[in-house]
Formats: structure tokens, sequence, C-alpha cells
């Protein structure tokens, strides 16, 4: 990445792309890509799609640079067109077969667990990510924004197009499930 | 404050999200409720273990080098459906592209196997009636024919010429009785669908972009269908070149719309498509099933409703593709009914 633009505004970036620049369009995936992988992820429920949708997604911000708005912020435009992408690859190829490899542990959330904290967080991450799968993709959207992301209510809504109540009721019938699938293989909790 | 009224709050607590006052009532109820407060760490507990699979280092090195190449490759040519869109994106492209080279094709056929002047493609008024009364010379179709072409299909064995000849005959029966052949299938068959709606200018074979071969018209056919396809809606075609509207069978109301739509009557249409809307709700559907309401309102010249459905859509779904598509047939579909 060229000197100077890690510390550029996403919109700022957005700009500059749009005029051509291309370590600009570089420097705006480098720093959004793992989370619209995630969101894909969230909506497509697989990797294989999650990848297709994530290059998709900065395919479609690529081409639809000219015409963005700077003064718009750049996230939520981005997260929208992820989710778009997301939802789009799944009802192309797998509609409704959401699938996560076995032994495939999602990435750690903790700062810095201890080696036997590890383990158990391994496996109930495990867990959560099987259940996650099985969940419907509206309500891992929310998840994934909220407790991966960090995002506020106000900009789950933003992203999914619903009230602010409908995200909060959303993120606890997820919660109540994955709850529930933690539940079930540690014997009934903690 | 009690258990009972706490347990629904706790999301928006562990969140950060319930306002001060109601948050300093939760946090009093927390101190000296061990139920509540276990709840409240099971959702930390949740959140701590939900995550995504990340696909690692090397996935990531590759990344934006893989975004670039897709954006080449796309620069390069035709805008790409990556996204492996339902029929190939040949024909996603072509959907909207070759109506207007299927319409000269039409014509040119028409004009050779059919006997017609080019100029009898608009629609007839009064013309029409004496057409329907009168058998067509060498043919025995008339008029009353069209239960009977169901009834009687040409032979799959026959020469693609004497198959040509005859659904030129049906088109014209069609036309006679007014009802012409749904615009909104321009292109899918060269039976007529792509026959300009009344008002729109005749097409000549002067104006043709290719020619009216055999090879060309059966590209035409597989390329174009009309925008419901899109919501993968049942089949209402037959053979090429057969095809014989039915009346829409009841099923579901996107099928329905589909099939009305397909019959010109697009005002039952619009109301089965905004049924359609109301029972299927996920995302996808409703991008596309948008898309396609603004083009029923667009065919009944109701244009400013469709523009707020389209503003709607580009609000929902920014880059939409079915709506970019749908964009540049839109000023033909227009013309139409201007």
């Amino acid at each position: 990445m060229r000197a100077g633009l890690e510390g550029e505004k996403d919109e700022r970036l957005a700009a500059l792309a749009a005029g051509g620049d291309r370590d600009a369009f570089d420097a705006l995936v480098t720093r959004h890509r793992q989370a619209v992988y995630r969101l894909c992820w969230s909506a497509a429920g697989n990797a294989a799609d999650a990848d297709d949708a994530a290059q998709e997604t900065f395919v479609r911000v690529y081409r639809s640079l000219p015409s963005y708005d700077p003064a718009r912020p750049f996230g939520p435009w981005l997260r929208k067109i992820a989710w778009n992408c997301g939802l789009s690859v799944r009802r192309d190829g797998n509609a409704g077969v959401p699938r996560v490899a076995e032994g495939d542990a999602p990435e750690a959330i903790d700062p810095a667990p201890g080696p036997e904290e590890e383990a158990v967080g391994n496996e109930e991450r495990r867990r959560v990510a099987g259940a996650m799968a099985g969940l419907p993709a509206e309500l891992r959207m929310v998840m994934v924004l909220r407790a991966v992301e960090g995002l506020s209510y106000e900009e789950i809504a933003r992203a999914a197009g619903i009230p602010a109540g409908t995200v909060m009721s959303r993120l606890s019938r997820a919660r109540t499930r994955l709850l529930a699938a933690l539940g079930e293989g540690s014997g009934g909790g903690s | 404050m009690d258990c009972r009224e706490t347990q629904p709050l706790l999301t928006a607590f562990h969140d950060g999200e319930l306002p001060a006052a109601e948050r300093v009532r939760v946090e009093e109820h927390l101190r000296g409720c061990p139920e509540c407060a276990a709840l409240l760490a099971d959702l930390a507990r949740v959140d701590r273990a939900t995550g995504v699979p990340d696909p690692g280092p090397a996935y990531w090195d590759r990344f934006n080098a893989r975004v670039m190449d897709r954006v080449e490759r796309e620069a390069d040519g035709p805008r790409v459906a990556v996204l492996r869109p339902k029929g190939g994106w040949m024909r996603q492209q072509l959907r909207y592209l070759v109506p207007a080279a299927a319409a000269a094709a039409l014509v040119v056929v028409i004009v050779h196997y059919g006997g017609m002047r080019p100029g009898a493609l608009t629609p007839p008024v009064q013309p029409a009636v004496s057409e329907r009364t009168a058998p067509v010379p060498g043919s025995e179709w008339t008029a009353k024919a069209e239960s009977a072409a169901a009834a009687r299909p040409v032979p799959p064995s026959a020469p693609a010429k004497e198959r040509v000849a005859t659904v030129t005959r049906e088109k014209q029966d069609r036309l006679a009785d007014g009802q012409g052949w749904p615009s909104a299938g321009a292109g899918r068959d060269a039976t007529g669908s792509v026959a300009p709606a009344a008002g729109s200018p005749p097409v000549t074979a002067a104006d043709g972009m290719t020619q009216g071969n055999q090879a060309e018209r059966k590209k035409v056919e597989r390329a174009a269908v009309p925008m419901a396809e899109q919501q993968g809606a049942g089949k209402a075609t037959s053979a090429p070149g057969m095809r014989v509207a039915k009346e829409p069978s009841p099923g579901s109301p996107c099928e329905l719309a589909r099939a009305l739509a397909e019959r010109e009557r697009f005002r039952e249409a619009e109301d089965a498509q905004r049924a359609c809307l109301a029972q299927d709700r996920s995302a996808p559907a409703q991008e596309k099933g948008l898309v396609f309401l603004a083009e029923l309102l667009d065919r009944q010249a109701r244009f400013a409703e469709a523009d707020a459905v389209i503003t709607e859509v580009d609000r929902q779904f920014p880059q939409s593709r079915p709506l970019d598509l749908y964009r540049q047939q839109r000023p033909m579909v227009q013309k139409r009914k201007e």
C-alpha cells in the first residue's frame, strides 16, 4: 500500500479510487475485506459462497465508484452491497444449504485466552459456528454485525433495512438459539 | 423492576443500547437476582463464541489481486454476471440487447415465409377484422384457430420452414383478435412476442440488424426471456415456435403474474405480482419482484409509480443487477406506451 493512504478516511479513498487511483482502491479493499467476507458469510452460510460474494462485492464497488457520493458514509453503502451479494450467491447456487467444514473453528474473539480457556473457547466457537450456519440468514446477519463487528443497533438497522426494534428482537432470537446449541454440547450451560 | 420486566431488556442492556434510566433500573435488579445475572452472562458467552471461520493468511494474501483480476476481466468485455445467474450470463445479457435484432429478424422471417407486408405488423384495428373473417389463402389456419392451434400443433417432424409459416399464421390470427403478442416476452420466440405493441412504429426489414435466418431465430428464442422469468416462475413455453398462449392457470401469485404479463394483462399481472411480493419476503425475491413490478407499471404507462418502485429498489438494494438490466430495457418499454 502506498505510504500515506493508511490514515485516509474511507470516503477520501473512495474519491481517489473513483479518479483512477488503484492504490486507494487497494487500500479500501485491504481495510474492509475481512468485514465484507464475514458479512457475506453470514448471508451465504458457507466459505465458498462467502468468497465469491466478497469478491463480487468489491467488483461492484469498483464499478460503482464513479457514482458514489463521498458525502455519504462509505461503510453502510459497502455493507449493503456485501449483504446483497451474499444473498445473491446463496440464491444462485446454494439456497438454504449452509455448510460449515468439520473442525472449522471461527477466528478467536478473545484477545489473549490462556491455553485451557482457549480449548474451551475453541469448542464453544465450533459449536456456535455450527449453530450459526443453521440460523436463517437474517438472524446470522444481525449476530455477525453485532457480536463480531460491534455495530450499533442503528448501524445494523441501516445495513439490514429494518427498524432498530427488529434488530433487537432478531438478536434476542439468534442468541437464544445459539445458547441452546452451547447448552446441548456442554450438558446444560456454564 | 422484577424478572419479568427485566429479561426482555437484557439483550439491549447487554448491547449497551438501553436508555440510561432503564439501564440503572436493570442494574439494580441484577445486583439482587442471580437468575437474571446468569442470563446476562450467557449472552456474553454466546457473543464470545460467535465468529466467522477465517480463511487464513494465504487467502487474504491473494484476495486483492483476485479482485483486480476480476475487475480487469470485466473491463475487457461486457459486464459479466459473476454470480452465476440462472441460465448463464449470456442469456442474461442478451435478454435486453437482442429484442431489436429479434424484431428485425422476425420481420424478415415473416416477410419471407408469411407473405405479410412489414407494415401489417403494427397491430391492426380495422383491417384485422377482414383478416379474421377471411380464410388465409393457402392455409387452413383461420382466426378461430387459436384453440385449434393448441390441439393441432405442427408435428415436430415438419420442416422448420413450414413451422415458421404456421406460427406466422398464428400470429396473424392473434393480431386479428386484437390481442397481439406479449411484449413482456419480447424476443422469446419469433412467433410474435417481439411484435411491436400498439402505437409503436412498424419495424421494417431495413431496420434489421441481422438476417432472419433460422439460427438467429433460435438464438433469439433461447436468449431473450421476460423479466418475470428471473423470478423463477414456472415454464409457459412449449417447443420453439409452437407457443400458444393459454389461460393462466391458478398457481402461485408469482406464476400467475408472469402468465398474465405474457398475455399483456398487465393490470391483473400487477395485482398478482403484489401478492407475490407479499408472499415471498426474502431479499432476492423482493429485489427481482419489485423490478418486475416496475416493469408492469411501465407497461401500463404508469411511469411515476414505476419510478417510485425503482427508487425503492435503489434504496433497498444499491447496485441491483436486475434493476441495472431493466434500466437498459426501460426506454424501449416506455416508448411502446407513450
